[in-house]
């Protein structure tokens, strides 16, 4: 035997080792793949995000929580709008304070007239009674969900897996 | 010190196997496998109790206290949102023993995190986690491994939080997932698939469930077992290394050993023992049977004693089944998390995310950091390290206190109503200040001494410090909607329902 033939062939070497570990690397990945991807739902027995909650005029004036839904509900004279219960910051259920009488206060440039607001019992956020929030860590406002009326026996819906400007009215 | 023969008919009857001789000693080890996990040998310095506490030894003790009467809890304990709660109910009141049972599954859980903590105070303090002169000692790579084994404890922790499904369960993973999904970008994800779904639910409690039961479990198992051997591998505790330092100056009295154990294929090379002149002798040593196997005998039965002795004393609460609708108020994490609830409450990103990453990555770090092969196996290395320990402490808690105080007095978001970004408010708040009074300690007295080693001592003792500080923080001085009170004022009456 010569010495070249004895001389190792490192590139050649390297290139089985790097073949060897890259098939071996796509089989563990191929493997584990089907594992993974099956504790990744497909169908989700989730309770519906979209509720009648009853019809307009039987919610009385000023703030109502809806518990099953974790939504407060905020009535006008015929005016309608559902804010989410549930904080911006770990979600957490927000419980509204009403204040002993009525504020006046400046709200993202606008003179409102606010009747209380939001308190975060995990973390102490605290947000505006419409929504926005002022104090502790919450890091955005609190969702606003729609609100419609349903065509079939007039009650309100109210969708929580959608949302809405904080502008949103529903009169009736 | 070496065996003196028992030959009396009373020491045959009190202990049927004992040793008689240094040789029958030894074959012990190699003859039997549980004793195969020790040397044959031990040096007295490893023995005393002063120097290692026992800390890693009553924390596996705790884990096997935890396995078995787990694996009873799971004979009685049902994985579904419907009957979890009632589960537990019925364990507490209706099964026989199901409140012993139950009970100390919690103690031990809550003594285990705790023990775990100490262990890791007492290797840093001691400088343990520094590789020294013995022969493929890797110690550096068993402390990463020892920071895995605190991840995965603080995992279990947490996954069997969510089990009992009662209120304090159920917001406690809400909060949780929740922090998963303050990651930024892939956040989301991982939060539903921690949740199986959207919102907590069946699909959580059976996650949690078989990764509380199975698959943690196996994991911390065989990452112990690993760190346990890697022991033997490092060469023993790291107070041998200062034995190693005299045997230097005076040569060891016996010759060197020639044969080679190694266990092919598995690891490199011969272990320590076999590639270094012994080091120990008759006056340095013990056969580790029956010196160092009745110690550890003693000390698994100290803690199973200690934990069901607080098991009988301390109740494991149970709070009302979970309710979606209504969170308590206050709502607390286990006292473990409260100093991170703390953090949180100026920022998920901060605080949930950004800062635990950052202490368990530099937790990780140490060695890797402080490369100083002095004073190793010393506790708080020498004199100059005991003042800059407590230093470090004094640092801990001044700015541990003035974050906090600014937290309380000075709500950054209403100091600045015009800032909108919460990029911002990310960056400046208490938790951050903190953060960077820490990266200040460790910078400033490294310049100032030189010592990484030194530096590592100052931040870590403020570490402590201010982990104890935060934690108490979180649990005495939080009240209704986490707000600050004092120990002696009374929280305000909260109703519970809007």
């Amino acid at each position: 035997m010569s010495t070249a033939d004895k001389k190792v062939n490192n590139e050649r070497r390297s290139f089985l080792t790097k073949l060897t570990m890259g098939i071996f690397g796509a089989g563990v990945a191929s493997f584990s793949w089907p594992y993974l991807r099956s504790l990744s739902p497909n169908i989700l027995y989730e309770p519906p995000q979209r509720f009648k909650i009853g019809l307009p005029e039987t919610f009385s004036q000023g703030v109502e929580f809806l518990e099953k839904q974790r939504v407060y509900l905020f009535r006008e004279g015929n005016s309608f709008h559902a804010i989410s219960g549930i904080c911006s910051h770990l979600g957490c259920t927000v419980k509204y304070t009403p204040f002993r009488q009525q504020k006046e206060m400046k709200v993202r440039n606008l003179d409102v007239v606010s009747t209380g607001e939001f308190h975060c019992p995990c973390h102490g956020s605290k947000f505006r009674d419409e929504g926005t929030n002022y104090a502790g860590p919450a890091p955005k406002p609190l969702a606003w969900h729609p609100l419609e009326i349903s065509p079939d026996d007039g009650q309100l819906l109210v969708d929580i897996s959608q949302k809405v400007g904080r502008d949103f009215r529903l009169v009736v | 010190m070496s065996l003196t023969p028992k030959t009396t008919l009373w020491d045959k009857l009190v202990w049927s196997w004992r040793p008689e001789s240094n040789r029958e000693a030894g074959s012990s080890i190699v003859s039997n496998f549980l004793l195969h996990w020790f040397p044959n040998r031990v040096t007295l310095k490893s023995l005393a109790f002063g120097y290692s506490l026992y800390l890693g030894t009553i924390t596996f003790t705790l884990f096997l206290i935890l396995t078995l009467s787990g694996i009873v809890l799971m004979f009685l304990y049902v994985p579904s949102v419907e009957r979890a709660y009632w589960s537990i109910k019925d364990i507490d009141f209706a099964v026989s023993f199901g409140w012993l049972l139950r009970r100390t599954h919690r103690i031990a859980a809550h003594l285990m995190v705790a023990t775990v903590f100490l262990h890791m105070f007492r290797v840093f303090l001691t400088g343990s986690y520094k590789k020294g002169s013995a022969n493929g000692s890797t110690r550096p790579f068993n402390w990463v491994l020892g920071v895995g084994l605190l991840v995965l404890t603080l995992g279990l922790s947490f996954t069997g939080y969510l089990l009992p499904w009662d209120q304090l369960a159920f917001w406690a993973i809400t909060v949780g997932t929740s922090i998963a999904g303050a990651v930024p970008l892939v956040g989301e994800q991982m939060r539903q698939f921690l949740l199986g779904g959207t919102i907590i639910g069946q699909n959580t409690l059976i996650r949690f469930y078989v990764l509380h039961v199975a698959f943690l479990p196996l994991i911390l198992f065989g990452v112990s077992i690993w760190h346990m051997w890697r022991i033997r591998k490092d060469g023993g505790l790291a107070v041998v290394e200062q034995i190693r330092e005299e045997a230097v100056e005076s040569p060891p009295e016996l010759p060197k050993k020639t044969k080679t154990y190694s266990i092919l294929g598995i690891a490199k090379g011969t272990t320590v023992h076999v590639k270094e002149p012994s080091l120990l002798n008759k006056a340095n040593s013990v056969p580790s049977s029956p010196f160092l196997t009745f110690r550890t005998l003693t000390i698994v039965l100290l803690t199973l004693v200690f934990t069901i002795g607080l098991a009988l004393i301390t109740p494991a609460p149970l709070e009302g089944p979970a309710n979606p609708e209504v969170t308590p108020n206050p709502a607390k994490a286990p006292w473990y998390f409260l100093g991170l609830q703390e953090l949180v409450g100026y920022s998920a990103l901060i605080g949930g995310v950004i800062i635990p990453g950052l202490v368990i990555f530099g937790l990780a770090l140490i060695p890797f950091l402080d490369r100083e092969q002095k004073y190793i196996g010393r506790w708080f290395s020498n004199s100059s390290g005991r003042k800059w320990s407590v230093a470090g402490a004094g640092w801990g808690i001044v700015s541990t206190a003035v974050c906090m105080g600014i937290g309380v007095t000075m709500p950054v978001r209403e100091m600045f109503p015009g800032i909108e970004s919460q990029l911002f408010f990310d960056i400046v708040n208490p938790a951050t200040l903190l953060l960077l009074t820490f990266v200040a300690l460790y910078f400033l007295v490294l310049k100032i001494t030189g010592s990484t080693r030194l530096a590592a001592t100052a931040t870590f003792s403020g570490f402590i410090v201010s982990f104890i500080l935060l934690t108490y923080m979180g649990t005495a001085l939080r009240g209704p909607n986490w707000d600050f009170y004092w120990p002696w004022q009374s929280w305000p009456e909260h109703p519970i329902q809007f």
